[in-house]
């Protein structure tokens, strides 16, 4: 796969003369193409398919999309013989759009993650084919597009259509679906870095498995971020038949500064997750001191915090700054999306739904509010940046609590270093697969081993098993493979040996059901007058009580009633969102900068505070070696403490959210088979906490030894503080003990129920569970269950489920890093363990402490766990 | 087992989600949607058969613990038409052959408005709510009308969250008894359930596996 220079190709020579004709017309707008440019138009137009890879805006649209109209130039030059035709005398007159009919029938399709970026896409491609006069149609279709577009394009596909994943893998549901791609030439797949290590991206894979199947010469082509496994995100992107697939690299990285707000006094600065607010004086002197600021956080509800705290704040300002989230409806987005592109605005509020494609000049400050969390992400929000050449692209840091700043030392470490992040693809999920293989036989059907054949040659099913192909088949025909458990299972029937839907209906429920490996259910809100405003969660909705207030598109709403699948809401003047519910940001800590982390911690110990972050932090840190200490880099620091809540203890392994999660669920429940007890337990980058009603027995002697106050009355240390030394014991060692790790994960998951919570997920994709339909007709709300009864009754009555199996197995590899896990489990193991009485929490404990949404783990009998609770009505 | 007093009547509680009213030898079990699986499967979705027979030989065996003569359905017997399968069928029916000297009655609910009567080899006695018989008044709806009697009702399969220190909690489905109703929590193992909110006068007795505990 690699590939070869452009210089050494041959064409034809139309192609050499349209060709010559596009860079004519680049040259015509003042632009010189760039060699990765001219090289990606070759590889094009010799038939090939390829990977293009650069930061944000660096022209890659461009690189990707002139190739197919290149060769459709260089047809039309072919066929009419006259080059004047392709000239700028003709192209003048056909500068209008193509009408449906006339144009040719679907030749490229566009894939974009986001269907926020769709307008935009379709905004972009549009203008080269009209100004070199293209007869082209070029349209959208993803969950936005209106109901009459939709029909017209059921009977007569346009030149070119911009789409979604979803929105794709819909499409090869109809019947006809072949005939009506029977002209495709091109599949384009935009931000496949952002698609590579998700569901959708294997939805992607597989529809471009079928794809090919059709047209063998199908070309398919990506564009992504820098990546730390590019060549697998190319192979993922091929598939298993791509042998000359090239990777295209656009530019040298561009520098980029990295740069923080510091807070003026760090230990009145909070310590946990919170908006970062208290910075929003030095956000504003940002915003002023530049013609154009982009403003990144990491939730939609922060963006939206964020809006109106700079409203406030600046109430002239109206109508100059903006917000932007991927829930906004289409017409907000393309109105905001308008306005930064003319220059219109002089701040947005966003999230990551502006750190993909939408092109726009590049703004001249980016500001990322919290920690990037990883340095890929980082990279591509500074893109935005600062564009013009040779200009380092430029991003200003707020942390919103004090030890983010170690975070974004950390994060420009990684950069310097070139530690980017890989995102894997997954493997083989067999809920995908199910919901694949009934989108195919509701698209005209299939014979088994063809479908298992083009199905194999998906990155992700390329070792499919012929058993777990039997078991994909089986659950989609009979409901399973448990002989009895499913009479009178209908989906996909087999009649001599041609598979398809069994009837309409399911084939209608299914349609519906494809949109959801986005995201959980989406609801819409609308004024009870009638205006919509967007989507959220159903679990977000699910918190609000009728006459709460919340900020949604950057207005003050009152929750009125959930009805019909809306939330519906009115204006609310002269009150405060009643409650924040703000929980911070969930995204885990990339293991790159988990791993410089602890080696910033490190330098601090050793008494190095180089950085100017890491020196504006420095009396937090020595707080927490006063009260604890600074971990060393072999050293695991455990710290106990007692609070009213209940008993503490904190776990500081350093290793990011993902594996830290594994180890809570182990170590809880290893104590827990000691004694009877019952945790909860909080999770994140630094660490765990562990918390329970009743002492955890850690060590013996320890205890009694602080109860007759032998140890740490002695007044020889600091004043504030009474530190309890006690040596790691053995208990300690073989709670992080690697020896029986597979089966006491197994176990651990089953009673932390990660696993169940995982099962959401599979549920809705496999077909399960039905949320979200556009009107909850009476006879779908009898088709209702939640994942957690599919859980249960699977768990009972067929527990070789494979989709029990395939959650369990996501638990491991995706959310726990099973591997990573054992390492860290071996690291630890031949380090120090150091157990702390504090007697106040420190620094490096309090996030965890305040955190609330926790997960549990118990060896109490239900009575004995319940006899210590009250009924709480206030959720 | 708990004992409460309603209307002058005693009724007591089980933790297999039933009550018993011993002065008619009468045993309650509200929403046991039979039929629910199978119409998931008919519409093509996997849910697994096996909940029906534990269902039944729970209901056989609180029978029998509390020696009822009549049980009473308090709605939504059968989840849906489509549920309405031969096998299902024959099964509750070899379950009712062995209950033939024991009178059934159906309160008709929601449910079983668009999923139709028990078929008749079942034999139970169907009535509309609120069925009547002094003091009580045999419901589905809990919001039915209160006037007639002590309401004995269904429908909602209420449930309560359970919170205790160091951020422990727990949600267990529940009797909800208040001064003119009760409300039982659904018998059926493939149901969901809704989180209750409970007025001052309301009681609260949570499920925890073969006990009930007052937790309101």
């Amino acid at each position: 796969m690699i590939g070869l220079g452009y210089h050494a190709t041959l064409l034809s020579a139309p192609t050499e003369a349209a060709l010559s004709h596009i860079e004519a017309w680049f040259a015509a707008r003042g632009w010189q193409p760039f060699d990765f440019q001219c090289q990606a138009w070759r590889a094009y137009l010799q038939g090939r398919s390829g990977l293009i890879h650069a930061s944000t805006g660096a022209g890659k649209t461009y690189a990707v999309w002139l190739g197919p109209l290149a060769e459709a130039l260089a047809e039309r030059g072919a066929t009419c013989g006259e080059a004047e035709h392709i000239g700028n005398s003709s192209s003048r007159q056909q500068a209008k759009r193509a009408r449906r009919d006339d144009a040719p029938p679907l030749r490229v399709l566009w894939v974009t993650p986001l269907r926020a970026l769709a307008a935009d896409t379709e905004q972009s491609l549009r203008e080269p084919v009209e100004s070199l006069g293209l007869n082209w149609t070029i349209e959208r279709r993803t969950g936005d597009t209106a109901t009459s577009l939709r029909a017209k394009q059921k009977s007569r596909l346009p030149t070119v259509l911009v789409t979604t994943p979803e929105s794709l893998s819909l499409m090869l549901s109809w019947p006809d679906a072949r005939e009506r791609f029977a002209g495709l030439r091109c599949v384009i797949v935009d931000e496949w870095h952002e698609l590579l290590s998700t569901k959708r991206g294997t939805q992607t894979e597989l529809a471009l498995a079928r794809l090919r199947c059709w047209q063998p010469n199908l070309r398919t082509w990506g564009l992504s971020a820098t990546l730390g496994n590019l060549d697998v995100a190319l192979h993922a992107l091929m598939g298993m038949n791509g042998s000359d697939a090239t990777l295209i690299r656009a530019e040298l990285p561009k520098e980029v500064v990295i740069e923080s707000l510091l807070p003026e006094q760090v230990e009145r600065f909070p310590w946990a997750g919170h908006l970062g607010l208290v910075m929003l004086p030095r956000v504003l002197e940002a915003i002023e001191a530049n013609a154009s600021t982009l403003v990144f956080t990491n939730t939609r509800s922060q963006t939206e915090m964020w809006y109106q705290a700079i409203l406030e704040a600046r109430p002239e300002w109206a109508g100059q700054i903006a917000l932007h989230h991927g829930s906004l409806d289409k017409v907000e987005r393309e109105f905001v999306e308008r306005g930064l592109k003319e220059g219109r605005l002089r701040a947005v509020v966003c999230t990551s739904s502006l750190d993909l494609g939408v092109d726009f000049s590049p703004v001249d400050c980016v500001l990322q509010v919290g920690s990037p969390k990883g340095a890929a992400r980082l990279l591509q929000r500074a893109g935005r940046s600062g564009h013009a050449p040779g200009r380092p692209s430029r991003v200003v840091c707020v942390p919103t609590h004090a030890l983010e700043l170690v975070e974004f030392v950390a994060v420009r470490d990684a950069i310097r270093q070139g530690r980017i992040e890989a995102r894997l693809p997954l493997n083989k999920p067999l809920d995908v697969l199910a919901q694949h293989v009934v989108t195919v036989a509701a698209g005209g059907g299939f014979r088994s081993d063809a479908l298992l054949a083009e199905v194999r040659t998906a990155y992700a099913y390329r070792d499919l098993s012929d058993d777990e192909w039997g078991w994909v088949l089986d659950f989609v025909t009979r409901g399973g493979r448990a002989l009895n458990a499913y009479p009178e299972f209908r989906r996909v029937v087999c009649d001599d040996g041609m598979y398809r839907v069994a009837d309409a209906g399911i084939a209608q429920r299914h349609r519906l059901s494809i949109g959801t490996i986005v995201s959980e259910a989406s609801i819409n809100v609308q004024y009870l007058k009638g205006g919509r405003l967007g989507t959220v969660e159903e679990s977000f909705v699910s918190w609000l009580k009728p006459g709460e207030c919340f900020l949604f598109a950057g207005r003050l709403l009152e929750f009125v009633r959930l009805q019909d699948n809306t939330a519906w809401v009115r204006r609310a003047a002269g009150k405060r969102p009643s409650v924040p519910r703000w929980m911070g940001s969930r995204m885990p800590l990339s293991t790159e900068l988990a791993h410089v982390l602890r080696e910033k911690l490190d330098q601090a110990r050793l008494g190095r505070f180089d950085d100017a972050e890491m020196a504006a932090v420095r009396p937090l840190l020595e707080l927490q070696a006063r009260r604890s200490k600074l971990p060393e880099p072999d050293e695991l620091l455990i710290e106990r403490v007692q609070t009213r809540e209940g008993h503490h203890l904190f776990f500081f392994p350093f290793d990011g959210r993902a594996v830290n999660e594994g180890l809570a669920a182990l170590v809880a429940y290893r104590l827990s088979r000691l004694q009877p007890i019952s945790f909860s337990f909080a999770i994140n980058d630094y660490g765990f906490e562990l918390l329970s009603p009743d002492r955890a027995d850690l060590d013996r002697r320890g205890a009694e030894m602080a109860e007759s106050g032998e140890l740490g009355q002695g007044g020889a240390e600091k004043a504030e503080v009474k530190k309890q030394r006690i040596s790691a014991s053995s208990l300690l060692r073989s709670l992080f003990s690697p020896d029986n790790l597979a089966e006491d994960l197994v176990a651990s998951l089953n009673a932390a129920e990660l696993a169940r919570r995982q099962f959401r997920e599979v549920a809705r994709i496999a077909g399960l569970v039905f949320e979200g339909l556009p009107s909850r007709r009476k006879s779908s709300r009898q088709l209702q269950a939640s994942s957690t009864l599919f859980y249960e009754v699977f768990s009972k009555y067929d527990p070789d489920n494979l989709l029990l199996t395939q959650a369990r197995r996501e638990v491991l590899e995706r959310q726990l890093e099973e591997s990573r896990l054992a390492r860290a489990l071996q690291r630890i193991s031949r380090g120090r363990i150091t157990l702390l009485d504090v007697e106040k929490p420190t620094p490096l404990a309090f996030p965890l402490m305040v955190d609330r949404l926790r997960e549990q783990l118990s060896s109490e009998t239900l009575l004995d766990r319940i006899r210590k609770m009250q009924a709480q009505f206030e959720e | 087992m708990v004992t409460v007093t309603a209307a002058g009547e005693v009724l007591q509680l089980l933790p297999e989600r039933a009550v018993f009213w011993p002065r008619r030898s009468t045993l309650f079990v509200a929403d046991v949607h039979f039929g629910k699986a199978a119409a998931f499967r008919a519409a093509g979705i996997p849910a697994p058969e096996g909940g029906l027979a534990e269902d039944l030989q729970r209901l056989s065996q609180v029978i029998a613990c509390a020696g009822a003569e009549r049980v009473v359905f308090l709605g939504d017997v059968l989840h849906a038409r489509r549920g309405r399968v031969d096998h299902v069928i024959a099964r509750v029916t070899a379950w009712r052959s062995e209950h033939s000297h024991r009178q059934f009655m159906v309160v008709r609910g929601n449910h079983d408005a668009r999923a139709g009567d028990p078929p008749p080899e079942w034999r139970m006695t169907c009535v509309d709510e609120p069925f009547i018989e002094p003091p009580l008044a045999f419901c589905h709806m809990p919001n039915a009308s209160p006037a007639a009697g002590y309401m004995l009702a269904g429908h909602i399969h209420p449930a309560v969250w359970l919170r205790g220190r160091a951020g422990l909690r727990e949600r267990l489905p529940c009797f909800v008894v208040g001064p003119s109703r009760m409300i039982l929590p659904a018998f059926g193992s493939f149901t969901g359930s809704a989180s209750v909110q409970p007025t001052p006068d309301d009681r609260i007795y949570a499920i925890a596996g073969d006990v009930l505990v007052e937790v309101w």
